[in-house]
């Protein structure tokens, strides 16, 4: 895998950190930011299937703030890889990453925006074997596909990566576990 | 002129436009991270790289027809107040003068005619 990721061209992650960094001040800027993602409408294959679900009303991501899918990079700040990437979409995926201002978040969502997937075995030439090898990625939403809840569940890993708590109740799962 | 509570209202009113439209931008300028990204600053947004350059030269075939529909148009549009008028006008002097507007005009038409517009040619090749 490593042999064959050097041709893959990776993302610039470049960004200036603010002119006023002032602790408190980005902290409330976080949670605000965490609480209306935008994501960008950017499905690669079945697992954007999902992320449509979770626009809808049955899971309604406008409860959680992260309803307002741009089309363009220029206004979003979530990029939600949902689906396969292959080495031919590389570069675009790449180049919409690098086309989002910052702050800008990823998520892998899907076995195959983590690691390939089922697409991926020994000698294949055309998918990227995980999306972190191209852009850095902030959650991973295992799962083929996830469930649209799994995508809610990403939304809130990644709330809670900005603002250092969990702002849902938990799941009963989690809760027995 | 003197001052009045109008012109303060007014002064105050555009700065707080002013303000209140400049407030988010440099709140923006100082409280954001900036990403300096390569692709940042590419002309397009759909994740493929521009082709070509943006200043091309392009057939301005109907260029001509433009021009063809002024030289009729303006006939039509400066003859329906001479129509309205002609009636009442004395004498053959107007009727040479129209004569001759007409005439002008009709070059228009005629030069398009020689330069072999209304031969409809086929300006693309494929």
């Amino acid at each position: 895998m490593a042999a064959k990721s050097d041709l893959l061209i990776k993302a610039d992650p470049s960004i200036d950190p603010p002119i006023l960094n002032i602790k408190p001040v980005q902290q409330i800027l976080d949670l605000c930011r965490s609480m209306s993602f935008w994501p960008m409408t950017f499905g690669l294959a079945c697992c954007a299937i999902e992320m449509m679900a979770v626009g809808m009303a049955r899971f309604d991501i406008a409860r959680f703030g992260a309803e307002a899918f741009r089309p363009s990079p220029r206004q979003s700040d979530l990029l939600i890889v949902a689906g396969t990437v292959s080495r031919k979409m590389a570069p675009a995926v790449v180049r919409l990453y690098e086309q989002m201002p910052a702050p800008k978040w990823v998520m892998a969502l899907g076995n195959c925006a983590i690691s390939g997937g089922p697409f991926y075995f020994e000698g294949q030439y055309g998918i990227v074997a995980g999306v972190d090898q191209i852009i850095p990625v902030d959650v991973y939403v295992p799962g083929c596909p996830p469930r649209p809840e799994g995508l809610l569940e990403g939304i809130f890993e990644l709330q809670k990566k900005l603002t250092g708590r969990r702002w849902w109740p938990e799941s009963r799962e989690d809760k027995t576990a | 002129m003197d001052f009045s509570w109008l012109n303060l209202a007014i002064i105050v009113f555009l700065a707080a436009g002013t303000l209140l439209g400049a407030m988010p931008l440099i709140g923006a300028t100082l409280l954001a991270p900036k990403s300096r990204a390569r692709d940042l600053r590419l002309p397009y947004e759909c994740g493929i790289t521009p082709h070509g350059p943006a200043r091309v030269r392009f057939g301005i075939n109907y260029y001509f027809y433009a021009l063809l529909f002024l030289a009729f148009d303006v006939d039509v549009l400066y003859l329906f107040p001479v129509a309205a008028f002609y009636p009442h006008s004395p004498g053959w002097a107007v009727f040479w003068e129209l004569m001759i507007f007409i005439g002008i005009l009709a070059l228009a038409v005629v030069y398009f005619w020689r330069k072999g517009v209304f031969m409809w040619p086929r300006k693309v090749t494929f």
